[in-house]
């Protein structure tokens, strides 16, 4: 059976070189357009290959299929493919949480090849929350917003998740990022656990949402925000930038503007549903992407991985 | 892993000196100005989540950017490298070494590091097993789980992106296990410690000795339990 959601690598291509393009022209950080072009051309690897099924297991297992197949026949997966799925027959989230994925939502995985230094890899899973809140916004929801590390929240719910898994490939031992996604868009009905929990976009707008439109917009600033990871390295490498005394980087101040996380009183955990540790407020973010947390005690505490609740 | 262990050696090292020197080194390049004198007493991070920071060891500046560097051991101040106050030095640079009394149990680690395979930790990150491994363990216990080369048997988790880790030692029993689900853990640090199985007897025998001896060679007032 076809795919409904048939977005193609030309498609995405002709949406970031002229709509988003345009919209970050009148990025503030970045004045000049030579830069903006240097972003587009990093990122533009997202959707160079892009498959797209009707329904599968999950999208993150055929990915892994998919890289070591195309090894065992000699081939390469080009870095950037996109496997998309109009629905997921056996989804998980992370800890082997359930997750719901029925025709209407956007549910894909996106393979990078690892050719990031080590403080771009850290900071790569904020590219998702970001990429999502960026693309929910320019649909007018301008209440979505970030909770660390990359989960998108309307009015408390959830509205995306994402994983991301590395994975080295089993015949060449090349190293990719998974990075898997699933983003309720026209699917409105939720399973009992989760129905105050969850919620879709278009039960936001109250009305349905172009899914092909938006997986395009999705994806396109999935390039951008991938090519911001890939510009600042060269900066940092060129030392013209990203020094002790600037620690400005652009995904990061991105990040901040799309986040409400700052300043919020938490409950923080590894897992946080089967396990939380302690309450805490939060008091900044650190340029490695660590959240920094104010205890009861008056110290301060970093994290670099878990997750937060709100209280 | 050696078939023999010369226990008296072993125990003999601990007994004339039950210390470990930990040295500590410039963690980036910078200007150093130290915080301590040689005999000083420092302390390890405490708290319940260990997020009260140790004695403050020496600030290093770097573009106008100072960084206070804290003990994450405790002991005295064996020797600082005094010449060095207001240099400039290398990320790497030796600056100080902390004398840390070991504790039985500690001992006890140390001698088994010596004799495991230890697996470490590729990156400062947290980690948790696999969660085939996590349910034998659960089920049978560590030391019941045999893993090999290329087991998927660790996961590393940094800022939610999760790496599974495979196994590249050789093949045994998960004899020791150093790393806390959800507390981070420093690159280099063991996460694992490996022993084949026919070594396990081997293993225990280290442990009982150790335990039987140590009463009998340290002074009560040397060590703490």
């Amino acid at each position: 059976m076809a795919a409904i959601n048939r977005p193609t690598p030309a498609s995405l291509q002709e949406y970031l070189w002229t709509y988003e393009k345009t919209s970050r022209s009148q990025y503030p950080l970045l004045p000049n357009s030579e830069e903006i072009l240097c972003i587009l051309r990093y990122g533009a690897i997202v959707g160079s290959v892009i498959q797209c099924h009707s329904s599968m297991d999950r999208t993150m297992d055929q990915a892994r299929q998919y890289i070591s197949d195309l090894e065992k026949s000699g081939g390469s997966v080009a870095s950037g493919t996109v496997i998309l799925a109009d629905t997921l027959i056996r989804p998980k989230g992370r800890f082997a949480r359930a997750w719901h994925a029925p025709v209407g939502g956007l549910w894909g995985c996106l393979i990078l090849a690892d050719t990031f230094l080590s403080k771009a890899r850290t900071l790569l899973p904020l590219t998702l929350g970001v990429s999502c809140c960026e693309a929910v916004r320019d649909l007018g929801v301008n209440d979505a917003s970030v909770r660390w590390v990359n989960d998108v929240l309307v009015d408390g719910r959830k509205l995306a998740g994402f994983l991301v898994e590395s994975f080295r490939s089993p015949r060449y031992g090349e190293g990719f990022h998974l990075l898997g996604f699933g983003i309720n868009i026209n699917n409105s009905r939720f399973p009992a656990a989760l129905t105050n929990m969850a919620v879709s976009l278009s039960q936001i707008l109250d009305s349905p949402v172009n899914l092909h439109n938006f997986t395009l917009s999705f994806l396109a600033k999935m390039a951008w925000n991938i090519g911001l990871l890939c510009y600042e390295e060269e900066r940092e490498l060129h030392q013209s930038f990203f020094s002790e005394e600037q620690k400005s980087h652009l995904l990061l101040e991105q990040w901040k503007n799309l986040s409400d996380t700052l300043g919020k009183r938490v409950l923080y955990g590894y897992d946080i549903q089967q396990n939380p540790l302690y309450e805490a407020t939060v008091t900044g973010i650190r340029a490695d992407g660590a959240i920094v947390m104010r205890l009861k005690d008056g110290n301060e505490i970093i994290e670099h991985g878990g997750e937060l609740q709100y209280l | 892993m050696a078939e023999e262990i010369d226990f008296d050696a072993i125990l003999k090292k601990y007994h004339s000196d039950p210390y470990d020197y930990v040295d500590i080194r410039a963690t980036q390049t910078g200007r150093v100005s130290f915080k301590i004198t040689e005999g000083s007493n420092v302390n390890s991070p405490s708290g319940e989540w260990l997020h009260i920071p140790g004695t403050p060891l020496f600030e290093i500046t770097r573009e106008r950017n100072p960084k206070i560097v804290t003990a994450k051991t405790n002991g005295t101040i064996a020797s600082v490298r005094t010449e060095l106050e207001g240099q400039f030095v290398e990320a790497g640079e030796k600056l100080l070494t902390i004398r840390h009394p070991l504790k039985k149990k500690e001992v006890i680690e140390n001698i088994l590091k010596e004799v495991l395979d230890l697996f470490p930790a590729p990156e400062r990150a947290k980690y948790f097993f696999s969660l085939d491994i996590q349910s034998r363990i659960e089920k049978r216990g560590a030391r019941a789980i045999t893993i090999k080369p290329g087991d998927e048997i660790i996961t590393m988790s940094l800022m939610k992106r999760d790496t599974p880790i495979y196994y590249t030692g050789e093949a045994g029993v998960i004899h020791s296990i150093y790393f806390t689900p959800g507390l981070s853990v420093d690159q280099g640090q063991p996460l694992i410690g490996i022993c084949a199985s026919d070594k396990l007897p081997l293993i225990q025998k280290v442990i009982t000795r150790v335990k039987a001896d140590w009463d009998k060679l340290i002074e009560p007032t040397t060590l703490e339990e």
